[in-house]
């Protein structure tokens, strides 16, 4: 626990290496693209306009337990890109950064969490492209908006214990690298992104699912937060989503702690 | 009490690791299999410790272990065993401009920069100007473009303008001296000499060893990880370059069937002796070098001569030159020559030779002859940066006041 709490001292004590090295991700993201910022607010849109072709036209499905679907599916999309390309660009950050690392001493945890700016960032673009979509909508706003900010704080917890974890074994395996697309690519599936967790929620197997993919619950918390009168959202299993994310927290955490010193031999 | 104590330090790699990053799949063989690991030590029980305002030259082959041991000083990395005990703030410059992001601006570099070796942003604004100021003119202009656009001597006189702004209690420095242009240099060189005069440490690894023996007053000489000799510099850097070049300056070959060569012609000995001073342990500048070469001919009734050529490390010949065309029977042929004193500038040279028949046809290509070094020498100086050129002779370059009026 006295490491844990020095860690964070260290981290506390430099934050404005953090801060610096966040802006410079944000800074250099759309550098030389013609669109800019744009392609925060394209990439969502698209992912939403494919599977509302499949669902409306294909699938002939017009809404998901009452509640338009394309709030559903945007909400999802916004959720999973938070959680996804956090979880990637932290599994990545010690690799990417090598040449840092290699040459200037910081508490290399620092690298870890500014690599989420950009996500972050990203996120709230796409927030304001959904508020968008409930005025033409029509929808109201609610004021459970206002839990926005814990719904990204537990779901950064998760994702920067797994993507410690995925970080600290990947400069030494890089087969690691090779596996996370894949990962990201059928926890979409897995996960009720495009669809809601009331498609399986009487299942017999449905608390054990649950049980191992927190992220279930925390997208049905961040529908909670953005869809008006949102009821498929458990507040029993986010606290067990929440105990798990800590748990794997904490792991990625003493994990990343016995593996820092050996980074740089093998980058 | 010691501002640093390095005890017992010892940086092992596994071959069989170290050089690619593994994939799984050989990392779970090796778990089941548990193969033989080849160990090797980049830095091999080291131990010394530093005073405040302590400044120590580190000296030694390439493959010493100068740079790893850098490393561990600068928690880069671990030391395998070993204890190191660092007591104050730590900056490295282990190369200049790291971090610098080729998108981002001069200024923003500025900050990543610093921000980057420790400094904070209040102390970055403060001294924004003066790194400007030290980075030259045309750095300010170009403040709001980004470095990629930069030429490699800004970026390089940029990244060391910010580390020469930094204000650590130990500064660990590693090869800055190698870049940059002539009057770069001389800055830089002025700016560590002013570090050096606030009784801050340093820990420098140079090459240049006229560098190291004005600003060091210890030297550390590492020879494959294990420290060769940890003393005052003068006597360190006397021993190191006596030590390398002694080695090489001799070749005798007592036995004709042995010796390099073909059957026409077999190198029976080789040397290349300097016209020391009295006490000198190492040639310099100042000396001339007698070189002789004794060959082997066993043909009768040949026109010979021997060309030679001396290259420079780096591959550029610098001068080729002829005996004159002899006829020889079979036996022994000997030339000298004598390189002059003030001649040849400091650095590493490489000495090739080919006997050539009837001026035209090559017998044989001696290669690599001999490797040597030249150190440096000067008094009274206060510049220590390369001195330019392959050839530094000594001619004749008087200066007077011819008038008083302008």
């Amino acid at each position: 626990m006295n490491k844990l709490v020095s860690k964070f001292k260290e981290i506390s004590d430099d934050y404005e290496l953090l801060l610096i090295l966040a802006k410079r991700d944000i800074a250099v993201r759309y550098k030389q693209t013609i669109l800019g910022v744009a392609w925060a607010v394209i990439r969502p849109m698209a992912t939403m306009l494919v599977f509302l072709f499949a669902f409306k036209n294909v699938a002939n499905i017009k809404d998901f337990s009452g509640y338009p679907i394309q709030l559903v599916i945007f909400s999802g999309i916004l959720f999973w890109n938070f959680f996804a390309n956090g979880f990637q660009s932290i599994s990545q950050s010690i690799l990417v950064n090598g040449n840092l690392i290699s040459k200037v001493y910081f508490p290399r945890l620092i690298i870890c969490i500014s690599s989420l700016a950009v996500t972050l960032v990203d996120f709230f673009v796409g927030l304001l492209v959904y508020m968008l979509l409930l005025i033409g909508l029509q929808q109201p706003l609610t004021e459970t908006i206002l839990f926005i900010p814990l719904a990204l704080l537990i779901t950064t917890i998760f994702s920067l214990g797994l993507g410690l974890i995925f970080a600290s074994y990947a400069i030494k395996y890089r087969d690691i690298l090779q596996a996370i697309p894949l990962i990201v690519q059928y926890g979409f599936f897995v996960t009720p992104i495009v669809y809601t967790s009331n498609e399986f929620i009487g299942k017999s197997w449905y608390p054990v699912y649950s049980l191992l993919n927190p992220l279930a619950s925390f997208v049905e918390f961040f529908r909670f937060c953005l869809i008006p009168n949102y009821s498929l959202f458990s507040l029993n299993s986010l606290l067990v989503a929440g105990v798990t994310s800590i748990i794997i927290f904490i792991i990625g955490l003493l994990v990343f702690d016995v593996r820092e010193d050996s980074f740089v031999d093998h980058l | 009490m010691n501002i640093i104590d390095v005890e017992s330090v010892s940086k092992k790699y596994n071959l069989a690791t170290q050089s690619e990053a593994k994939s799984l799949r050989n990392g779970l063989s090796d778990f089941f299999k548990s193969t033989p690991k080849k160990e090797f030590y980049a830095v091999n029980d080291v131990s010394f410790s530093l005073q405040k305002g302590d400044k120590l030259g580190i000296i030694g082959n390439n493959g010493a272990g100068k740079s790893t041991l850098l490393k561990i000083l600068s928690r880069i990395t671990k030391p395998t065993e070993g204890k190191i005990h660092v007591r104050g703030k730590v900056a490295s410059l282990l190369e200049v401009g790291t971090g610098f992001h080729p998108e981002l601006t001069g200024r923003e570099n500025i900050y990543l920069n610093g921000a980057i070796l420790g400094m904070s942003k209040a102390e970055i604004t403060s001294q924004f100007d003066q790194i400007v100021d030290f980075a030259g003119n045309q750095i300010s202009q170009f403040l709001d473009t980004p470095v990629k656009r930069y030429s490699s001597g800004m970026y390089v006189r940029l990244g060391f303008a910010i580390s020469a702004h930094l204000n650590p209690e130990i500064l660990i420095v590693d090869e800055v001296l190698a870049v940059g242009d002539a009057d770069f240099q001389k800055k830089s060189l002025g700016k560590m000499k002013e570090v050096a005069a606030n009784d801050r440490t340093i820990l420098f690894v140079s090459h240049n060893l006229t560098a190291v023996a004005n600003l060091c007053n210890k030297t550390l000489h590492l020879e494959k990880g294990r420290v060769k000799q940890f003393g005052e510099t003068g006597e360190v850097i006397n021993n190191y370059m006596a030590n390398m070049q002694k080695n090489v300056n001799e070749q005798r070959f007592a036995n004709f069937a042995e010796a390099p060569g073909n059957e026409i012609v077999r190198l029976k000995s080789c040397t290349l002796i300097p016209q020391l001073f009295e006490n000198q342990a190492f040639m310099d500048v100042r000396n001339a070098i007698n070189l002789s070469i004794e060959f082997w001919n066993t043909v009768d009734n040949q026109n010979l001569n021997i060309s030679l050529h001396v290259y420079a490390s780096t591959g550029e010949c610098i001068f080729n030159i002829s005996t004159p065309v002899g006829n020889f029977n079979k036996g022994v042929v000997q030339a000298t020559t004598e390189i002059p004193a003030n001649f040849m500038n400091d650095g590493s040279y490489i000495i090739s030779f080919m006997i050539v028949k009837d001026k035209s046809i090559v017998l044989h290509n001696f290669e690599e002859i001999f490797n040597f070094e030249i150190a440096d020498y000067r008094i009274d100086t206060t510049w220590y940066g390369k001195w330019p050129g392959y050839v530094r002779p000594n001619f004749d370059f008087p200066i007077s006041q011819t008038s008083n009026t302008i």
